[in-house]
């Protein structure tokens, strides 16, 4: 049975100047310990989707339709009660501004152990640090750290510090949101490497964002990829990678240099994102489509199965492959 | 240890701060117009006892000698003797000091505290009739006129009430019964120090209201408050375990900047309630010239509030990891 579905999910915020579509009609499923990964350019909804599984979006926040299926649970029924012991114990989540994300007038140590004591209270200050002191080991962060405080950490060690915390109580789902953005480069391929092998050691199902389509290739099972609030491309790794199918994900390939250091020409994509309080009526992505003719501005866009796992939301597209 | 060079690096900073205070000190009084001898001799002494402390003072000498002999004096605590009381200013000084720091700080950390505990309480109902009504609390009474809240309050609850004393710091009567305990005579203290006190409390605590409640709201922004709610941590434990603790920084902060200007509405507030402290004794000596208590009572609360701007400095670093490591 798949660990998360998220059905038909749409998710706004209310602004001054009017309702936001930040997220239209996602859905996706993810078996357990498998990895999906979502990418897509800046303000796309990547960020409000994780926050919107995790219910923490902010007070202006509203998933306004679809069901989030957890483990067969619907995460919108729950009570605001049971959607905190859920958190954290079944779904953690690495935030995308991690230099922050650790509380600076506590040590590490007692960030971490606060999320055991709150999951598991029948845990013993022994028994909490010893975990401590193994996530620690696990993730490469020296022991003698440990009662540190937050700022005497580097960004990398921070980093990695929050990866301990969300193993901590051993959760089923981890949504890491663009966890490697502030790094080096060095350091990021370190940490990439890290939530490989956490995977495979802890079993645990990952939805990893990111800007950037070669990391999510290199980390995920599956790959989601997302345009305007809208997910476009929806497919297998090996699928979506050697067949780009929505002109988006395409262009997206193209914009960036591919891990095994194959120079391609880099494309940047013309023009802008649509608003997104008065998202345009057909293909969001028409108005930059190199491919979009006049019907795909003027009828909403349809999914296409082009294989059992691998769908992709385009008119043009179906074309093309009907071809 | 980073705290011990920390309180090393200030204890330097406020020796020299006081060193400063205390050389303009001796050229404001020195160097006002008229004769330094009338203002540090008492002028009803016979010429004996009068010669005696020119000399002390080295008041014959030129002003570099004057100035040495000053440090010295101050050093060794010879500062002269009051022309009101005729006693040693070091005397009177001394009995007062302990009146003045038990209404300062009781009513410094009583209105601190409330003032984090009720700010806290106002930005967790931010736009809700509490978060309105403390915050218009806070700044009526933030803006008050001191001596007219301390008269009101005379007025109220001393006179038209009766339900505390108008003056003073203790009942005479309990004090001379040899049959009252501690614990009796320090009730009594507290009954005479209520009034002097909420009149500070009322004073101060707004300002640590408003500044809490502000800091608290831009605190709940923090990424880590959303990690913490990652956590399943409960809003109580985000708010009051997360939030406060980096909030509360700023009003420390606030605590330490604002001694100094407290000063100002402490003495008014001494001589008001006539509570026997040096507040209450500077405003008499000025205006009754006696320049050796006047001069006494500026250094001593100088000391007074740098040492608690440094009592101030160690909380923070006490409480702000990043300023002890
Ligand atoms: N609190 C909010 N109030 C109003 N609009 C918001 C809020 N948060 C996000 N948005 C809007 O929702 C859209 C999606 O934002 P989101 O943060 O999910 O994007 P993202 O894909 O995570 O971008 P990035 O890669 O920059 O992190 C954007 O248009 C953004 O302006
Ligand atoms: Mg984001």
């Amino acid at each position: 049975m798949a660990l998360l579905v998220v059905e038909n999910l749409s998710v706004g915020y209310q602004t001054q100047n009017g309702y936001l579509h930040a997220v239209e009609g996602v859905s996706f499923s993810l078996d357990a310990g498998k990895s999906l990964g979502f990418v897509g350019e800046s303000g796309c909804g990547k960020t409000t989707l994780g926050m919107a599984v995790m219910r923490l979006l902010p007070s202006n926040g509203l998933i306004r339709e679809g069901r989030i299926l957890f483990d067969g649970e619907d995460l919108l029924t729950k009570t605001d009660e049971e959607m905190r012991q859920i958190r954290w114990q079944e779904i953690a989540m690495i935030f995308q501004a991690a230099m922050n994300a650790l509380n600076p007038v506590h040590r590490v140590i007692d960030q971490i152990t606060e999320a055991i004591y709150t999951h598991t209270p029948s845990h013993n200050k022994n028994e909490a640090h010893e975990q401590v002191r193994a996530l620690f080991k696990f993730v490469g962060l020296p022991e003698d750290r440990m009662r540190d405080y937050p700022h005497q950490y580097s960004g990398g060690m921070k980093q990695r510090a929050i990866i301990a915390m969300a193993l901590a109580c051993k959760p089923k789902l981890i949504i890491a949101d663009e966890p490697t953005t502030a790094l080096d480069v060095i350091v990021q391929d370190q940490i990439l490497e890290e939530t490989k092998s956490l995977q495979r050691e802890f079993g645990v199902s990952i939805i990893y964002i990111s800007h950037d389509i070669s990391i999510v290739a290199d980390i995920c099972h599956d790959i989601g990829v997302m345009y305007a609030g809208q997910l476009v491309e929806y497919g297998a790794r090996e699928e979506v990678f050697d067949n780009p199918s929505h002109p988006y994900t395409k262009a997206l390939l193209s914009s960036y240099p591919t891990l095994t250091g194959e120079k391609s020409q880099l494309m940047p994509i013309p023009g802008e994102a649509p608003n997104l309080i008065n998202p345009p009526f057909g293909c969001r992505f028409s108005d930059r489509c190199t491919e979009a003719s006049v019907s795909c501005k003027s009828n909403p866009s349809v999914w296409l199965e082009i294989t059992p796992t691998h769908k992709v939301l385009c008119h043009q597209c179906g074309k093309h492959c009907g071809e | 240890m980073e705290l011990k060079r920390y309180i090393g690096r200030r204890l330097v900073q406020i020796f020299v701060i006081f060193f400063v205070i205390l050389t303009v000190l001796f050229l404001l009084f020195r160097l006002a117009p008229g004769d330094p001898v009338s203002r540090m001799v008492d002028p009803n002494l016979t010429p004996e006892d009068a010669a005696l402390l020119i000399k002390e003072f080295g008041l014959d000498q030129p002003l570099l000698m004057q100035y040495l002999y000053y440090l010295k004096n101050f050093f060794t605590g010879h500062f002269g003797f009051s022309f009101h009381y005729g006693q040693p200013v070091v005397q009177i000084i001394w009995n007062r000091l302990p009146n003045t720091i038990l209404l300062f700080t009781t009513s410094i950390i009583l209105s601190a505290l409330v003032g984090i505990f009720l700010g806290k309480i106002a930005s967790w109902h931010k736009g809700e009739k509490t978060d309105i009504c403390m915050t218009l609390g806070a700044l009526v009474t933030h803006t008050i006129f001191l001596p007219w809240l301390a008269l009101i309050m005379i007025w109220v609850f001393a006179y038209k009430l009766g339900w505390f004393p108008i003056t003073g710091m203790i009942t005479v009567e309990i004090w001379l019964d040899p049959q009252a305990g501690l614990w009796t005579k320090a009730l009594d203290v507290l009954y005479h120090m209520t009034l002097p006190l909420a009149t500070l409390f009322l004073i101060h605590f707004g300002s640590y209201l408003l500044i809490m409640r502000s800091s608290m709201l831009d605190t709940l922004k923090e990424d880590y408050i959303l990690t913490g709610r990652a956590k399943g941590l409960s809003e109580k434990v985000i708010r009051d375990h997360h939030a406060a603790p980096n909030a509360a920084l700023p009003v420390v902060t606030s605590v330490g900047l604002s001694l100094a200007f407290s000063i100002n509405g402490g003495a008014l507030t001494e001589t008001v309630f006539t509570w026997p402290g040096i507040g209450r004794e500077l405003v008499f000596s000025v205006s009754h010239n006696d320049y050796p208590l006047a001069q006494a009572s500026f250094l001593l609360i100088a000391i007074v509030v740098l040492l608690s701007n440094l009592v101030v400095d160690i909380l923070y670093a006490y409480l702000d990891p990043r300023i002890r490591y």
